[in-house]
């Protein structure tokens, strides 16, 4: 699977493209942290699996519009992290993770996207029983939609 | 390696009124610099004076260990520059004035010329008079990038343009660094590109340079501090703290921008204020220049 932002641009090389990276530089959160969390994101809920390829980097950031080495960046730091895999002189792609790996990440995914909610209940002086009940009745009501 | 290296730069265009007072400056190969500030603050007479265009009356310029001054053709030779503010000659047309770029310049890439032109749809025997203000901005971009520079100054170079002119001048900007790994220089007030092509920002601010930090230091070490009013006294509790950089009084709270990350500048106002319900933040670029541009120190 290709990912990358789809840009309707002549020197276009991918074939196929699917909006799964979507950066907003102005958020105030650093674009090579977003190209992570996005990578990562995807790769917990399955749309990325092992051995899917990542867009070079001069693609992927001519698409987004940002700097190479911002791009080249988030690559680096996830491989540092094993979540990509590079080989000489082939695409960079998503490493083998275990089910353990893949449900780590996912709770990892799920934290980072609570803390936000966390700090809010702190500053509303929201007791912790109280917040983890609206969590639990949120879940409830997002599963009979 | 150095490309560029400004010291205590000083340049006044009216006795005792300084636009550049005491700035250093300095690049180093590949890196890619937003230089931001209000309106005057200074960042096209750096440019002029970085490209040899206008004189420092104190302070050093090197671009290349080269003097612009002395070794003029030396040194522009291997700089591209596009300004908000260029003139290409009015009656030419398009072909010509590539013509005379290629002519000035021995190091001219004729293959890039034609993809340009083919990519911007530029019509070759259009007088530049007819063009429009995009149109011409991207005849001035092309003859800076066709030489293949080391070093590129865009002064304000997205100014006036639409959106998509802008998003099409930044990916060619963006193209030239990953083909070339071309240095680039750029003022914008456009902060949302400076986010998207700066690896480090630096703002100039009362004649001098405010603020010189890599973007992702910006955005993660650097937080803005919402400070309640009460008790008297808060605005200069903060302004006395070295890690503040300015302070701006709203109706609301005090807005203290911090050179630390929202928990330490948190943990730093509850130590010297005694104020624990501060509400700390890291903040994208526009807010931390409105905040910074806009208060006091």
């Amino acid at each position: 699977m290709h990912i990358g932002y789809h840009w309707n641009h002549p020197t276009d090389t991918l074939e196929t493209s699917a909006m799964l990276i979507v950066v907003d530089p102005s958020s105030g959160v650093p674009v090579f942290r977003q190209v992570m969390d996005q990578v990562r994101f995807h790769i917990a809920s399955g749309l990325l699996k092992a051995g899917d390829e990542l867009p070079p980097t001069r693609s992927l950031s001519a698409e987004l519009g940002v700097n190479p080495m911002t791009v080249s960046k988030a690559y680096s730091l996830l491989e540092r992290d094993g979540v990509l895999e590079r080989r000489p002189g082939k695409p960079l792609v998503v490493a083998a993770l275990g089910p353990e790996e893949i449900d780590l990440e996912k709770l990892d995914q799920l934290r980072s996207h609570l803390s936000g909610a966390v700090r809010a209940a702190r500053q509303l002086g929201v007791k912790p029983g109280e917040a983890v009940k609206i969590f639990r009745q949120m879940l409830e009501d997002d599963k009979e939609d | 390696m150095g490309v560029l290296a400004l010291t205590n730069i000083h340049r006044s265009f009216e006795p005792g009124i300084p636009v550049l007072d005491g700035v250093d400056f300095s690049v180093e190969a590949g890196e890619v610099v937003g230089l931001l500030g209000r309106n005057g603050a200074g960042k096209t007479t750096l440019l002029h004076i970085a490209m040899g265009m206008l004189h420092q009356q104190r302070g050093t310029v090197e671009v290349f260990g080269l003097d612009p001054h002395r070794q003029p053709v030396e040194a522009k030779g291997r700089i591209g520059f596009v300004s908000e503010n260029q003139i290409l000659p009015a009656f030419l047309k398009v072909r010509e004035v590539i013509d005379l770029h290629r002519c000035l310049f021995p190091s001219w890439d004729d293959e890039m010329a034609a993809r340009l032109i083919d990519r911007f749809g530029l019509r070759p025997g259009a007088r530049i008079k007819t063009l429009s203000k995009g149109q011409a901005r991207q005849v001035a971009l092309l003859c800076a990038l066709c030489h293949r520079p080391e070093l590129l100054l865009l002064d304000e170079p997205a100014g006036g343009l639409d959106a998509l002119a802008r998003r099409e001048f930044l990916e060619t900007s963006i193209q030239a660094l990953s083909d070339s790994g071309t240095t680039i220089v750029f003022s914008s007030h456009y902060l949302s590109d400076v986010e998207r092509l700066a690896g480090r920002v630096v703002m100039l601010h009362d004649s001098k340079v405010l603020i010189d930090n890599s973007l992702d230091e910006l955005h993660e070490s650097f937080s803005i501090a919402l400070v309640p009013h009460r008790p008297q006294g808060t605005s200069d509790a903060l302004l006395a703290l070295p890690e503040c950089l300015g302070i701006r009084v709203r109706t609301d709270a005090v807005h203290a921008v911090f050179r630390l990350d929202p928990d330490e500048a948190r943990a730093l106002i509850t130590e010297k204020l005694g104020v624990t319900d501060a509400l700390c933040r890291t903040a994208g670029l526009e807010e931390m220049f409105i905040e910074v541009a806009g208060g006091e120190r």
